[in-house]
């Protein structure tokens, strides 16, 4: 590289040097860029000018102190001595800015929010136990606190959410009535009739992610949306799922007496579904199948009987191993042949059922009022718990794909029988829900949650509210208890916004409904939420393609096949199939 | 009494992730005449113009690429691809491993964060890139980083685009880079 920097560079020169004239030098000013990883800005300095300086003319639009700078130019770190020129820094060149950060203490929270703020799907399997762990740190201060004191009268003593969830998972799976009833719950049934969610909190587990790589045609499968359509639907009816399952205990059987078969059993079974199995209750216990397989291992050298084997297989659905039923919710519709796929597509649909399974068991708790009183009170008090809440892998997932598919998540609310005869409050939800969404992913919110004295600051607001509303209700038009409704539906998808909790207690026992307070709130709640409003996608534009072709093909009907192509992800056929169901005959 | 600053051996890895296939199927599917190309470099450098290679940059005895999970690290040549097709040597750079380590850390909260992974745009080679740069001054070899432009053109490319789009690539074996406590 040159050192004689007389490159034509000039166009900056003439004005200076016939207004200076009689300089001595004439430093030529030179352009030069300077980068950094955020940024980058444009500098004029003086050809001749040395590091120093131009690290004070840094300082200065960076706001940084010139001893933070870090210049560096062609892999070189430029020291305040040299010159420009020495390194051969020319007009037009960039050079590269690196800023120290003084106090690393600083970074700390800074990192830890943008760890809560990260999405579920990259999240590593790393971070999650690192989530967990200081949870468990938190158990013993949790448990000191006599929280969840409520959670436990219902015979549930976790001391984390993700304790919580499993024994909520555990308790529902032991008993089939339960099952049966929170499969009734529309709540539920709008969330599982959605292929893109089901997808989308199966992805978003990392061991599946793993599972995934190891194995593509799980990620076939699930993102076929014919099986995911047929499985959601078995899922919804137990008979046909004793049935399948029945089917496919008699297929295994029969390859097992198969020469050969069943080693080729064995494999399938520990390379495709023990790690899918344990990946989907690691947190609920052991695998029903492991006795299955350590009493055979164990015999593993003997042939394989000729004769049918008549043993019974381990009973998934046994009591003490109550968790594990959650795998009865699987079962492919496609299994009949009992081929690898078959059981692969059985054992990841455990996995997602699993899932769902959560939803709902969410969904039924959060309905029992006593229950969700005490629990916001103590998501109040303790700012950890919400945050462990909102972190926990579910939750971060479901609210993601709710807020790219804003009209799921009004379709949910809007099932919600809570909402059920109240078309007014519908309405008012579907305008705040959009708003919540956001505000509920921005990292400023989570950090905002688990400052206890914003929360604190925040409920002495809404009590004021209140007080006002009961001495003065001409001054705010009433209180609108569709809050507390909001409040009660927004715990389940994470956490209420935080002026609504006081409002749950009034709603239970006011009843009437003041529309005109609600725009007093909605003003309220768009300060909070900082108007970051992305653009998501609308379903009419993806289904564009789609929606052509069926009013080509003579559906006129526009809103009910956008519903169609919204229930089955895009595929035409599937929707045809439902709009044809659908058609008075 | 300028004490010499270390220098640091800074190398380039290339990946050919499709082993040769793309050798022989992109003349029938971007539609460009097989045979001879001008360039050598044999297979990677093939597969880099096919637009299947995968890059990462070497530096402080480690390895450094971006992908969809975000910039991520590990010992070189320790992802699942093995030991890389082609090393590029980018020659040395003075910048510490403090410094690089920090460096990263800001890259990755704004211009290389997880989300903005683009296969097409902003790729693991925009990375390489970028990092190149900064270390020595030089950018990575021109027929890696303009790829992308070159499948684009094609009718293919175009048609293909939507679906690519969604594509993440995630490469087993690295840990997400954090910037507390340093890098091993």
């Amino acid at each position: 590289m040159s050192e004689s920097a007389e490159s034509p560079v000039g166009a900056h020169t003439p004005p200076e040097s016939s207004a200076q004239g009689s300089t001595a030098a004439e430093p030529r000013i030179i352009k030069v860029t300077v980068k950094t990883p955020k940024e980058k800005k444009e500098f004029a300095v003086p050809e001749t000018s040395n590091v120093q300086q131009f690290k004070e003319e840094i300082s200065k639009r960076f706001k940084s102190h010139a001893d933070q700078l870090v210049l560096i130019f062609a892999g070189k770190i430029l020291k305040d001595q040299d010159t420009l020129i020495q390194h051969g820094i020319h007009d037009g060149l960039t050079v590269h800015l690196v800023i120290k950060t003084q106090n690393r203490s600083q970074d700390h929270p800074a990192q830890q929010t943008h760890a809560t703020g990260s999405t579920a799907t990259a999240s590593i399997s790393s971070s999650n136990t690192s989530t967990s762990t200081s949870t468990n740190s938190n158990s013993s201060g949790l448990g000191g606190l006599g929280s969840l004191a409520s959670l436990s009268s219902l015979g549930l003593n976790a001391s984390n959410f993700s304790e919580l969830q499993s024994q909520m998972q555990q308790q529902l799976m032991s008993n089939p009535e339960v099952m049966v009833q929170i499969m009734e719950n529309p709540f539920v049934q709008s969330m599982l009739s959605s292929p893109d969610l089901m997808r989308q909190l199966i992805m978003a587990n990392p061991q599946m992610q793993q599972l995934i790589q190891r194995n593509p045609e799980i990620s076939h499968m699930l993102n076929n949306p014919d099986i995911m359509r047929q499985t959601l639907e078995l899922a919804r009816n137990p008979a046909m799922m004793q049935e399948m399952m029945r089917n496919q205990d008699r297929a295994l059987s029969n390859l097992e007496s198969i020469p050969g078969g069943y080693n080729a059993l064995r494999r399938m079974y520990t390379d495709i579904q023990e790690p899918m199995l344990n990946a989907a209750q690691e947190q609920f216990g052991g695998n029903p199948f492991a006795s299955l397989v350590s009493n055979v291992s164990s015999g593993g050298d003997i042939q394989p009987s000729r004769t049918e084997n008549r043993d019974p297989l381990p009973n998934p659905w046994a009591p003490q191993s109550s968790s594990q039923s959650s795998t009865t919710a699987s079962t492919s519709s496609e299994s009949s042949g009992g081929s690898n796929i078959g059981n692969s597509t059985s054992a990841s649909m455990r996995q997602s059922s699993a899932i769902p399974n959560l939803g709902p068991g969410l969904g039924g708790v959060m309905f029992n009022t006593p229950g969700i009183q005490s629990l916001l009170q103590q998501i109040t008090e303790n700012p950890q718990l919400m945050q462990n809440m909102l972190s926990a892998p579910y939750m971060r997932s479901m609210m993601q794909s709710l807020s790219q598919n804003p009209d799921l998540a009004a379709q949910m609310m809007l099932n919600n029988p809570l909402f059920a005869g109240n078309p007014q409050l519908q309405e008012q939800m579907r305008q705040q829900l959009h708003t919540y969404l956001q505000q509920m992913q921005s990292p400023d919110t989570l950090s905002a949650m688990s400052n206890s004295r914003a929360m604190q600051a925040l409920l002495q607001i809404q009590q004021g509210l209140q007080t006002l509303a009961t001495e003065a209700p001409g001054l705010i038009p009433g209180f609108n208890p569709g809050l507390g409704g909001f409040g009660s539906t927004g715990v389940p998808t994470g956490s209420a916004v935080p002026s609504s909790i006081p409002s749950e207690n009034t709603s239970l026992a006011s009843g009437a409904i003041e529309p005109g307070h609600q725009q007093f709130v909605q003003q309220m709640l768009q300060a909070l939420a900082g108007a970051n409003v992305q653009q998501l996608q609308n379903p009419e534009v993806r289904f564009q393609q789609q929606l052509e072709q069926l009013n080509a093909m003579g559906f006129l009907n526009h809103e009910a096949n956008l519903q169609a192509l919204i229930a089955t992800g895009g595929d035409i056929s599937a929707a045809i199939e439902r709009l044809l169901g659908s058609q008075p005959s | 009494m300028a004490e010499p600053a270390a220098l640091h051996p800074v190398q380039l890895y290339v990946y050919d992730l499709s082993k040769g296939m793309a050798r022989r199927l992109s003349p029938v599917m971007l539609g460009e005449a097989p045979g001879p190309r001008g360039g050598g470099g044999g297979g990677p450098a093939r597969a880099a113009r096919r637009g299947s290679a995968h890059t990462s940059i070497i530096v402080h005895k480690d390895e450094f690429f971006f992908d969809s999970g975000g910039i991520s690290s590990c010992a070189p040549g320790g992802t699942l691809l093995g030991p890389p097709d082609l090393v590029v040597d980018l020659g040395n750079t003075e910048v510490t491993e403090e410094l690089f380590l920090e460096y990263l850390s800001s890259l990755g909260e704004s211009m290389f964060r997880s989300e903005s992974y683009n296969i097409f745009e902003h790729n693991c080679n925009t990375f390489s890139n970028e990092v190149a740069q900064f270390l020595t001054g030089r950018k990575i070899p021109s027929y890696i980083t303009d790829l992308p432009s070159e499948v684009l053109a094609t009718p293919f490319g175009q048609a293909l685009r939507p679906l690519l789009d969604t594509i993440q690539i995630q490469t087993p074996g690295g840990n997400a880079f954090s910037r507390h406590n340093g890098q091993s």
